[in-house]
């Protein structure tokens, strides 16, 4: 990517002085960044519409240019360009169907990027509580029972014992299952360490504090027979302090949200509650580890109808999907099960002349799809009708959009068609596997470069800076609808300036150079500011005689001053161009009519005097 | 004296370019490999070819009942051709065409839906993101316009809030067989507030009033703010026009919409 940075760089003066003639009414913001951009390539910043758009050309030219080549070569040179279709590709996963960047709430409750943006969205609309009690329950839950269920195993284990046999193998692996459970997101287990450990300092530990146990272990086994004896008063000893420390948390849980008088307590009807109740203090003092399962799944439905819509719709699911984009990791799966990425991305592969491969990707992934999601009970010959559809756009030797697959491919396809019972639902599974490998290999990585994907990450960072705005400047305003949006800006236009105190964001590791988007120049307002507006005059004449013109020239008007050669040619033999020609001109006029004023001035005493 | 000299020094030249190139029969470009020419000026050769000046590109979807003419209907707006057999759509297909509203370039990326049932649960997940959506029925078959509440209710639940939805009445030749009259259609699109067109894929009656139309609302909504450009699930790419950058060609630089003029 040499020849973009040497374009970069080259373009760094004229962006500057575009940037002066052009963003006369923008903040002077976009000025300095670009003159620090000149020096500190890391520190780059501000480009300015202009700057973008000089990028998108050079990079309309290159991918141009890219494709004319490949068009040229012959035919069997073309098959290196689309790389060796995925035949050493061990990790292509058929079943990847999941993009990163849309979520569903269950996804997003257990991914640790997506939380905290959720956390964040809930908090402001001051539902938080709701998201806490769902994360506590969900742990305790399965803290719980993998405690008991380890406890019972160590239970059997030693009831069953006739001699000493090692245990601390068997200790430290129970530990380990254990210890995996709880979650990262367990504020319970760390309530429990300090009332376990004080109970356990003289008995096996079969609960969280691990560290202790394997010590703890090896003591016992060595007694053996008299362990046996002593492992009985501590079983029993052992199970009233587990029931103890679960009832307590679930106590603590209730507590915290569903009592009556709690703080904040969730929506859940009273039936539930007394259910819960019931449920935690069961008759055999037993706490059923699952009695917040109603609450939970009722919570959860809350959370899904009337939160989660607007969260994708918020400006923190924006961040969250900045965040995945400019990981630095970007997948393909990301981008074409993303509508809104595949807008782009759809844009770009047109671009690049490969619509067909996109186009029969998408055929063959949803044929398959909606076969595989029947299980077995679909019409054959309808699958094989609209396996022969394909088979004809696609594969076959008349096919109205040849993709070049091979013979061995299109053999496979035939005899997959036609298969006694109909196509089963893998059956296109290797060319899609080759197309999908072709789009990752060949054309991603100039996607994941290109002006479309930054147009697209810099639309995502508007909707967060247009809707952070709003939220900033009208804090009484819930949730802005677009009206409110537009008329707030429109009316605080001047504040926008001064208000988009985000610093530059740094994005894209894709590029070589690091560009810095400066918000204040995404300002959508730039739009409807018209520098000309309201003068009704077509220019002015100033002092020299020389006419300025204000209003802008025709667009349709074109000077055809000839071809390149012949302007060149010109150029040559002329010398001089007609405009610095006329510039000179100009500045001659301009001294000698100083030269006149100058002299008339000092002549005037004189020539006053003359009658 | 000396710009007569320059001037006809030059016209000398000129003639004896013409020479060459008549004789040799090959274009005086041939000799200057394109590629290896500086970025900028193979730029400008590119950009005289391709057509990508469009402004702006519009997200589309096509949604209706199976064999009512959506993939009809979108060939002959791309191809200007009617496709007399054409298959069924398997999942979702693609097509473009650049069009002009309110003197601005405008590229509308349109997702044929495939229509039978079957395919229901793939074709959902593309009607997010789209800025406008045409909705098809077949004047022949009454059930096609029965079916509409659920595809309007398909459609509003999964596009954003002000997407522009138009109701087109497609196979309007076939006057014998009428099925749905125009008024009664027309009445459940003022109702619902859709645009409503009849139209024919087959004479291409009404086929590009059909695409214009919903661009034109589009636009409107772009102009009058309540689309909002930058946004990214709004289905409008909004790109600075392809003329960029004063230095390179001769038209005016800031070619925004709200020019003053």
């Amino acid at each position: 990517m040499s020849f973009f940075k040497w374009k970069a760089k080259s373009k760094e003066p004229e962006r500057v002085t575009d940037a002066k003639v052009n963003r006369a009414p923008v903040s002077p913001q976009s000025l300095s960044p670009g003159v620090r951009n000149h020096h500190a390539l890391l520190e780059a910043a501000g480009p300015s519409h202009v700057a973008i758009s000089a990028i998108s050309a050079n990079m309309d030219s290159f991918a141009r240019g890219r494709t004319a080549i490949l068009k040229k070569q012959p035919s069997h040179m073309e098959a290196a360009h689309f790389g060796d279709l995925g035949h050493s590709s061990v990790n292509y996963q058929p079943q990847e169907t999941r993009s990163r960047l849309s979520k569903t709430v269950d996804q997003v409750l257990q991914d640790n990027v997506a939380l905290p943006h959720f956390m964040r969205f809930m908090e402001l609309r001051g539902s938080d509580h709701l998201v806490h009690f769902l994360l506590e329950a969900d742990s305790f839950r399965s803290t719980s029972w993998s405690r008991v269920r380890a406890h019972s195993l160590n239970s059997v284990k030693h009831s069953s014992l006739a001699e000493p046999v090692p245990a601390s193998p068997d200790g430290p692996e129970l530990q380990e299952t254990v210890s995996h459970t709880p979650s990262a997101v367990t504020r319970n287990s760390s309530s429990e360490v300090p009332t376990d450990s004080s109970s356990m300092e003289t008995r096996l530990s079969l609960g969280t504090p691990r560290a202790e146990t394997p010590s703890r272990q090896a003591p016992s086994s060595r007694t053996g027979t008299p362990s046996k004896v002593q492992s009985n008063s501590t079983l029993r000893d052992l199970s009233e302090t587990l029931i103890k420390s679960i009832e307590k948390d679930a106590v603590t849980i209730f507590t915290k949200y569903i009592s009556p008088d709690a703080v904040r307590p969730i929506p859940i009807t009273e039936q539930i509650r007394n259910d819960i109740v019931a449920k935690i203090c069961g008759e055999d003092g037993m706490v059923d580890p699952n009695c917040f399962l109603n609450a939970q799944s009722v919570v959860f439905t809350i959370l899904e109808q009337q939160h989660f819509s607007e969260f994708l719709r918020s400006h923190h699911f924006c961040k969250y999907q900045i965040e995945v984009l400019t990981s630095g990791s970007v997948f393909l799966a990301d981008i074409l099960f993303c509508e809104s990425a595949l807008f782009y991305f759809s844009e770009y592969m047109e671009k690049e002349e490969a619509m067909n491969i996109l186009q029969f990707w998408m055929a063959a992934d949803n044929f398959q799809n909606q076969l595989a999601a029947k299980k077995g009970q679909y019409d054959g010959q309808e699958a094989q009708n609209d396996a022969m559809i394909l088979y004809d756009k696609y594969f076959s030797l008349q096919a109205t959009n040849p993709l070049g697959f091979g013979d061995f491919v299109r053999m496979e396809i035939e005899s997959n068609i036609c298969r006694e019972g109909g196509p089963l639902p893998d059956c296109f599974t290797t060319p899609v596997r080759q197309a999908w490998t072709t789009m990752e290999k060949v054309y991603m990585p100039g996607f994941l470069s290109s002006n479309l994907y930054y147009k697209y990450l810099s639309d995502l960072i508007n909707s967060v800076r247009a809707d952070e705005f709003v939220n900033v400047s009208t804090p009484g305003q819930s949730g802005p609808t677009d009206n409110d949006r537009s008329s707030s800006n429109a009316g605080e236009g001047s504040q926008t300036q001064q208000a988009a105190k985000k610093a530059a964001i740094k994005i894209l590791k894709n590029f070589d150079e690091a560009i810095t988007v400066d918000a204040a120049s995404l300002d959508p307002e730039s739009l409807y500011q018209r520098p000309y507006a309201g003068k009704m005059t077509f220019g002015k004449v100033n002092e020299l005689g020389q006419f300025i013109r204000e209003a802008e020239p025709e667009p349709d008007v074109k000077k055809s001053k000839g071809s390149m050669f012949s302007q060149a040619m010109k150029k040559w033999v002329q010398g001089n161009s007609d405009e610095a020609q006329e510039e000179m001109a100009w500045k001659i006029a301009k001294m000698i009519v100083n030269d006149v004023v100058y002299q008339s001035n000092t002549n005037s005493p004189i020539k006053a005097t003359k009658l | 004296m000396n710009f007569y000299l320059k001037k006809n020094i030059e016209i000398c030249i000129k003639l004896l370019l013409l020479f060459v190139s008549w004789k040799g029969g090959t274009c005086p470009y041939s000799q200057f490999n394109m590629s290896k020419l500086p970025p900028l000026l193979s730029f400008r050769a590119t950009m005289a070819t391709a057509p990508y000046n469009y402004s702006y590109i519009f997200k589309y979807i096509i949604i209706g009942d199976m064999g009512v003419g959506k993939s009809c209907l979108l060939h002959q707006f791309t191809e200007k051709k009617f496709m007399a057999d054409c298959p069924h759509t398997i999942g979702v297909e693609f097509g473009t065409r650049i069009i002009e509203v309110s003197g601005q370039k405008i590229k509308l990326q349109i997702w044929d839906t495939a229509g039978q049932e079957r395919f229901r649960a793939v074709t959902r997940s593309y009607y997010r993101g789209a800025a406008g959506a045409l909705m098809v029925y077949d004047i022949t078959r009454r059930s096609t316009y029965n079916h509409l509440s659920s595809w309007l209710t398909d459609a509003r639940n999964l596009t954003n809030p002000n997407t522009v939805i138009i109701l087109i009445g497609n196979k309007a030749d076939l006057e014998a067989q009428r099925d749905v009259t125009y008024e009664e259609a027309k009445q459940f699109a003022e109702e619902n507030g859709l645009l409503f067109l009849e139209a024919s894929a087959k004479t291409g009656e009404n086929v590009e009033d059909a695409f214009l139309e919903a661009a034109k609302k589009i636009y409107q909504n772009i102009q009058d703010g309540s689309l909002d450009l930058n946004a990214a699930e709004s289905g409008v790419q909004h790109k600075p026009s392809a003329p960029q950058g004063g230095r390179l060609t001769n038209e005016p630089q800031p070619q925004r919409e709200g020019c003053g003029c």
